[in-house]
Order: structure tokens, then C-alpha cells, then sequence
């Protein structure tokens, strides 16, 4: 098991440092550079030996095996480097975001499982009934529209039209706290419309699945009661692919969130990396790509112990 | 099984029902007197006061610094630091400073005069103007009020130059890597990409101003948030109004919109090569776009016509015998394609952005126009910084811009025009009119007004016929704010991102 555990450890270590390499490569290819288009803002010519002299305090006057190396051995040391456009501390952005991002997604996960999963049960036990189609169908209704247009939505009717909510933005859970969940529910919200129609179809299919299994009839026929079976029998089997969607969709959601980060005004981690990609503040984007890519390994983890909890196949095997 | 399963589906519905109320709880903020929430459009890259770092930048730096001059609500050259100005010769100028103070409590001195001027030109310096205050031979500072630049070539336009949110004065003994300027606003904490919050500097030189007690700005980077914030009450006022939300907030009883044509849509060129370096084949696409459905399609109707210079017909130098030097006629554009040898119309690419949707709708309705007179243009539309870096490298043969003069001054223009000057994206490529080189030269070395106009009349006539860039649109630029935000003016023509300035006046009741 251990020598499992360290292969797994190698293998995304050195898949980290694929994905940081990859793009460190691929956004020194594209066009544009960071010191011409910061001096360059407003759509004003700027002086070229500005430019010059900005590239060469920046270092991007550096041959590129060289600014890779320097990146490199920054990281060695924890260090992320320094933000091209204001000379900020990366490290201390991105702990600053993060957990806006995590707070974001992890919310948006919670209202999807809190809805997805009791209602695709319901939806299962009760399949071809109405229950199920009024569900299924707003399922299918929730998953054809795009975030940003639930989330304009959202913004239009609660906050421009009924004034009932603020039209987004942040403040610090610190600072007010009733106000700051109020700000998070809406974009956590507009992500689990979404979401939890995905949660509502798979748990729904994969109950239907395991009640078809024969050590379910099995119980039944043995006269053990409904709600234990389900309980049981049925729920632990049904989470499993469950939980391996969520995770997927967690996973992709880490840098994802772009879209309702940007209707919404949440100043998280997706929004600060499209922004460094679009002042090419190479430092930014691959601290920002570095962690997300960590994260995504570590939730494959969290996923495999979850697979353990629920399946003792699994812990046992 | 069923029976159960309902239940436990009922439980949870009802415990979400049980959420409803908590999102129904009031979040529009009251409005506050006193005090102001400003939607900007972007969080500024950098505050650094000599750098151009954009328009959202330049307000906060308009805030927070403070040039010797600078200008009034009616777009008028005032004096800032400076009380007074005026010419010594032909290539010196005098400012007499008032008795102004820095926000760190120190007199502002001619002695800070000469080290911003210093720091702007130094060698490592990445400062906007730093080729122009390197055009400064010396600094003389007979006493504490009073400064002379002098000049390595004649400049009239030194004062308007000294007004610009690039040039602002620093104490020379600001702590090492910060800025103390001698703005109405002290900026007193950021939360970087989110909101920078000020205070009111009670040592500015205008006394009784600001006005405010508390300025705060907040990014809002989706434009339809910003008008709802504007609409919910988060915010006070906003910049940067999409077009297409003018009409609403107009209607709103609660809301003011002001705008102005200041900021302008045109076309560059690469004249390093064919089929661009043959002014017929610039005049023919010049004559080529109708430019109302330009107005239409991409600003809503909120705009106007531009068919010369972008000088705006409130200034002085405003040439109304050019008003339609470049006016729509596709018979015209034809015949002047084939006698530049094209009568059978000629391919080329045309480079624009799809990150902003002005910069994509302009380009796609140019095509349709250039297409019906023969000029089949490709649309090439990367992300900004690769538009920006190919326009810097001249890899295009026609490119769509948009942007404001430096100034209302026809120098301020001298960036689109003047080919002389190093490659950039803002201006025509390899395309270099000696004339026009000369006549900018000579306007700017000129101190009498009568030969200014008629020196910039003559530009403007070259102009018309070598067709260094083509004028599509002015475009509306706007802030919108509730009725209860007095005393803040959107400054006229180019001077529209100087509004800044009149932060000092706003009050909110």
C-alpha cells in the first residue's frame, strides 16, 4: 500500500511540473509582450526605450532556458516570484484568492449534493412517475442553460429589477459576515443549477442501476425493511459514481469559475488567472496554473480515501 | 420504500424552501452622504504616477497627484501647483508655484519641480514622457516658488504637456518606492483587483475641497455588472457606460447619464508595403465606409461620424472646410483603386481585437464596406496583447483602433499621425510623411495662435490627401451617476479621462 502511495506521489509530482512547463512554454510562445503591453495601456504609443528598459529590469530580456531555470529554482524555494505588472508578491495573491475560489466551489458543491442527491433518489424510487418527470425535466431544463446566463440573470431580476441583493462583489467574511454569504450564495448558486442536475441524473441512474442488483432483491425478498435497504444497500453502492463526478467537476470548477466569477464581481482565483494571461504576467499565470494543477492532484487523493469510506472493497482490496 | 423516499425528498425540499428567506435578505447598500462608491472599470495595473497604465489608473492617479497644471470643469487649461505661467524667449518657460503642500505635509518647491523632471528622464526611467522631458536642456529654481525649464527646442505646448495624469509632481523626499504627491485624495487601503479606498487630503490647495469625506472604487470588469450596481444602488457612479445601456439609464428617473464624443474609432496602416503605400489605395478605403452604420452597429447610435482629424469641432483648431474630407462615396474609392492599378480590387488583412466588442463590431461592418468597393479584407481578431504586439511589429496590412487624444490641443494628436516616431500600434506602420513631420514640428514650436491654426489647416490638408490614418467615429464616453451626485463633470473631448479631476467638487447628498 505504501509503495502504492509513493508511486501515486511521484507520478503527480512530476505531472505538476509537466502541466508548469507546458505552459510556461506555450505562453512564451504566443504573442504579445508583458512589458510593451503594460506601457502600452490606454491605447497610447509607449516610448520604446521604455519598454526596453522595462524588459531588461523584468528579465525577459533573458534567454529562455534561463527565466525556466530562475522559475524553477524559485519554486524549489517556495518562491512564486513577483507579480510583472506592480511588483506584488505572487505567493501572497494567490493566498489571497484561493480560498475565495475554494469557498466559492466548495459551496456551490455542498447545495448541489444537498439537492442533487435526495432528489435523484426520489426521482429513482419513483421513475416514470410524475415526481420523476417534473425532476428529470427541470434537470434537463437547468443543464441547457449556460452559467452566465443564469447568473445575468440573477443579477438582473434579484439585484437591478427586485433591488433585493447586491449586483455582487466581495467583502471579507471578517468584516460582515451575513453580507458576505449573502454575496458568495449568488454565484455559488448559479454554479449548482448546473451541477446539481449533474448530481440529479447520475444519482438517479445509478440507484436504479444498483436496485436491479441481486443483493438488493435478495434483501427484499428476505423482508428487510424498505429504508434500511436503501439506506444500506442502496445509497453507499449509488454514491460511488457520485462522488467521482463531483470531485471531476470540483476539479475542473478550481480554475473554471471564470464566467461567474466575472458576472458576479468574486475577485477569486479563475478571474486573477485570465487576467495574467491577458497582461502576459508569465510569473502569475504559472504560479496560479502550478497550484490549481496541485490541488486537482490532491483532490484525486481525497477521492480514492472517499472511494475507501464508502466501498470496503476498495479499503480492503 | 416509496412512502419513505417522498418523505425524506419533502424534508429536504422543505429545507431548502427554509433557505429562501436568507437570500431575500436586503442587500442594496443605503447610500451614504458623504460619501461615494465609484464603479471603475478595471483595477488598475499600477498607480505609478509617471507611467501609463490606463485610463481606470490615470483616475486614481488624478485623485492622489497633482501636475502644475491641469484643467478646469470646462475643459480649460488651469493652474494647479502652478499659480502662473509664461514663456522666457522662444525655448523657456516660467511657472510660479502657489503655496501648495504635499499630502506628507512638506511645501511643494521648485526644488520638486527639477527632481520629477530629473526622475521622468532619467536613463532607467520607464516614465510616458520621458522623450520629452529629456527635450528639458536645464531646470532653474531661483527660489522655492519659482521654476524655468528651458528647452532643447522650442515647445508651446509645454503647459498643456505639464496637465497631463502622466506628469504629476512627486516630493523628493517620498519614502524609496512610494509616491507622495500633492492630490485632494489620500489613498488609504487597497485590496489588489477588488477596491482602492481614499480619504480626503485636508492640507489641498483649494480650500474647502474635496468635498467628500470617503471615496471608494470598486472594479467592476463586466460593464453590464457596473450598470447594475449602478442600478441597485451599490455604486454612485460609474465610467465607462456600455452604449447600450445609455438609453435605459437616460429613462431612469433616479439616474444621470453625461457624455461626450471624446474618445475616437480610425484605421492604421502598413505603408511599408503594398497595396498600402500608395496614399490612392488610403484614400480609397478612407471613401470607402459609411460610417453611420458604424455609429449604429457598434455604438448604438451613440456616436458621431468622424470623415477627418480626429480635432474636436468645439476646439479652436477645428478645420470645418475638411467636415467631410473623407466623406462615404464607393464610386470614388473605385476609381481611385484602379488608378493605383487595382481596377480589379485588391486582397489584404485587417487586423482587430474580439476581446472588446467596439474594436470587433468596427472591424466587421469596415469589412462589409471595404468588400462592396473591392478591398477583400480578412479578418484577423486575436486576444488585445497579441493585437497590440503584431501592430508594434507592423505584422498587418490594416488595423482597427480606438483611443482619445492626448489632449484637446491638434499636438495631442501628433501620436496617430507623425511617422517620424518609433513603430507602435497606434499609429500607420512604415508610413512616413515627411510633411506632416514638419508641420507638427512647427505647431509645436510656435507660441502665436493665428499661425498655429494655420500651420494645423495646412496638416490638416496633407493630411486628407496621404491619409496617414482614416477617422471612422467619435464615440460616446460616458459616466452615469445617481441624482443624488452633484459637482462631477465629464470634461469635453479628449479631456473626458481628465474627469477625474473634478472628484474634488462631487458631493453626494
Amino acid at each position: 500500500m505504501l509503495a502504492f502511495v509513493a508511486r501515486r506521489l511521484v507520478i503527480s509530482v512530476g505531472l505538476v511540473w509537466a502541466v508548469a512547463s507546458l505552459v510556461f512554454l506555450v505562453i512564451h510562445l504566443i504573442p504579445g509582450d508583458p512589458a510593451e503591453l503594460l506601457l502600452s495601456q490606454g491605447g497610447i504609443a509607449p516610448d520604446p526605450a521604455a519598454v526596453e528598459e522595462l524588459r531588461e529590469r523584468l528579465g525577459l530580456n533573458l534567454p529562455l532556458w534561463q527565466q525556466y531555470v530562475s522559475y524553477l529554482g524559485g519554486l524549489l524555494q517556495g518562491d512564486f516570484g513577483l507579480a510583472l505588472q506592480d511588483d506584488h508578491p505572487i505567493v501572497d495573491e494567490i493566498a489571497l484568492r484561493l480560498p475565495r475560489t475554494l469557498e466559492l466551489v466548495g459551496m456551490a458543491g455542498l447545495i448541489s449534493v444537498v439537492f442533487g442527491v435526495p432528489l435523484g433518489v426520489a426521482a429513482a424510487l419513483r421513475a416514470g412517475g410524475a415526481l420523476d418527470r417534473v425532476f428529470s425535466a427541470a434537470a434537463g431544463l437547468a443543464l441547457s442553460i449556460p452559467v452566465f446566463v443564469v447568473g445575468t440573470l440573477t443579477v438582473l431580476v434579484l439585484a437591478q429589477q427586485l433591488k433585493l441583493v447586491p449586483a455582487g462583489g466581495y467583502v471579507p467574511f471578517a468584516r460582515d459576515p451575513a453580507r458576505h454569504m449573502l454575496l458568495l450564495m449568488m454565484p455559488a448558486g448559479t454554479i449548482a443549477v448546473g451541477l446539481g442536475a449533474v448530481v440529479f441524473r447520475v444519482m438517479r441512474s445509478s440507484v436504479l442501476e444498483v436496485l436491479e442488483r441481486e443483493h438488493v432483491r435478495a434483501a427484499q425478498a428476505r423482508g428487510v425493511a424498505p429504508a434500511t435497504i436503501i439506506r444500506r444497500h442502496v445509497l453507499r453502492n449509488a454514491l460511488t459514481p457520485v462522488v467521482t463526478v463531483v470531485a471531476l467537476h470540483l476539479g475542473s470548477l478550481l480554475g473554471g469559475t471564470v464566467l461567474v466569477e466575472f458576472v458576479f464581481n468574486w475577485p477569486g482565483l479563475s478571474g486573477y488567472l485570465v487576467r495574467s494571461v491577458e497582461a502576459r504576467d508569465y510569473p502569475e499565470v504559472m504560479g496560479i496554473v502550478l497550484v490549481i494543477s496541485a490541488l486537482f492532484v490532491l483532490l484525486n487523493f481525497l477521492v480514492d480515501l472517499l472511494y475507501a469510506v464508502i466501498d470496503p472493497r476498495v479499503r480492503h482490496g | 420504500m416509496g412512502p419513505i423516499a417522498t418523505r425524506r425528498a419533502m424534508l429536504a425540499g422543505a429545507a431548502s424552501a427554509g433557505m429562501l428567506p436568507f437570500l431575500r435578505m436586503p442587500g442594496a447598500r443605503a447610500a451614504t452622504p458623504g460619501e461615494l462608491t465609484f464603479g471603475l472599470s478595471s483595477f488598475p495595473p499600477s498607480i505609478q504616477p509617471w507611467q501609463n497604465t490606463g485610463t481606470a489608473a490615470a483616475t486614481m492617479k488624478l485623485l492622489m497627484y497633482r501636475g502644475l497644471t491641469s484643467y478646469g470643469p470646462d475643459g480649460a487649461l488651469r493652474g494647479e501647483l502652478a499659480e502662473s505661467w509664461q514663456p522666457i524667449g522662444t525655448q523657456g518657460w516660467e511657472f510660479k508655484l502657489r503655496d501648495a503642500r504635499f499630502q506628507n505635509g512638506e511645501k511643494v518647491t521648485s526644488a520638486d519641480v527639477k527632481w520629477t523632471i530629473e526622475q521622468i528622464a532619467a536613463e532607467r526611467s520607464t516614465a510616458y514622457f520621458r522623450a520629452e522631458m529629456q527635450g528639458v536642456e536645464r531646470v532653474e529654481t531661483p527660489d522655492d516658488r519659482t521654476v524655468r525649464i528651458f528647452l532643447k527646442a522650442p515647445v508651446a505646448t509645454l503647459p498643456v504637456m505639464m496637465a497631463s495624469y502622466h506628469l504629476p509632481i512627486i516630493s523628493r523626499n517620498s519614502p524609496r518606492g512610494q509616491f507622495v504627491g500633492a492630490g485632494p485624495f489620500i489613498l488609504k487601503a487597497q485590496e489588489r483587483g477588488v477596491s482602492l479606498e481614499f480619504e480626503p487630503f485636508t492640507g489641498f490647495h483649494r480650500a474647502g475641497l474635496p468635498k467628500l469625506k470617503k471615496l471608494k472604487a470598486i472594479a467592476y470588469a463586466d460593464e453590464n455588472l457596473r450598470v447594475a450596481a449602478l442600478r441597485s444602488g451599490d455604486v454612485d457612479l460609474i465610467e465607462y457606460v456600455p452604449w447600450q445601456s445609455m438609453d435605459a439609464i437616460t429613462a431612469d428617473p433616479a439616474l444621470s447619464l453625461d457624455t461626450v464624443d471624446g474618445a475616437f474609432m480610425f484605421l492604421v496602416f502598413n505603408g511599408g508595403r503594398p497595396p498600402f503605400n500608395d496614399p490612392k489605395v488610403r484614400k480609397a478605403v478612407a471613401h470607402a465606409i459609411k460610417r453611420e452604420d458604424l455609429v449604429r452597429a457598434a455604438f448604438f447610435g451613440r456616436g458621431s461620424p468622424l470623415q477627418q482629424l480626429p480635432i474636436a469641432e468645439s476646439s479652436p483648431f477645428y478645420n470645418p472646410e475638411y467636415k467631410d474630407g473623407w466623406k462615404y462615396d464607393p464610386e470614388l474609392s473605385k476609381r481611385l483603386l484602379a488608378e493605383a492599378g487595382h481596377a480589379n480590387g485588391v486582397s489584404c488583412s485587417l487586423l482587430s481585437t474580439a476581446q472588446y466588442g467596439m474594436h470587433k463590431d468596427t472591424a466587421e461592418v469596415v469589412q462589409q464596406h471595404l468588400a462592396a468597393v473591392g478591398i477583400r479584407a480578412e479578418l484577423n481578431m486575436p486576444d488585445w496583447a497579441t493585437r497590440v504586439a503584431i501592430g508594434n511589429r507592423g505584422q498587418y496590412e490594416l488595423a482597427v483602433m480606438g483611443t482619445a487624444a492626448d489632449s484637446n490641443d491638434p499636438d495631442g494628436i501628433a501620436n496617430f499621425i507623425d511617422g517620424s516616431l518609433a513603430p507602435s500600434y497606434v499609429r500607420s506602420y512604415g508610413l512616413k510623411i515627411d510633411r506632416i513631420t514638419e508641420l507638427l514640428a512647427a505647431g509645436r514650436a510656435e507660441f502665436d495662435d493665428t499661425k498655429r491654426k494655420a500651420i494645423y489647416r495646412e496638416m490638416e490638408g496633407v493630411a486628407i490627401e496621404q491619409v496617414p490614418m482614416v477617422g471612422l467615429t467619435w464615440r460616446s464616453q460616458g459616466y452615469a451617476m445617481r441624482k443624488a451626485v452633484t459637482g462631477f463633470r465629464n470634461l469635453p473631448g479628449a479631456l473626458t479621462f481628465y474627469s477625474g479631476l473634478t472628484f474634488e467638487t462631487t458631493e453626494v447628498a
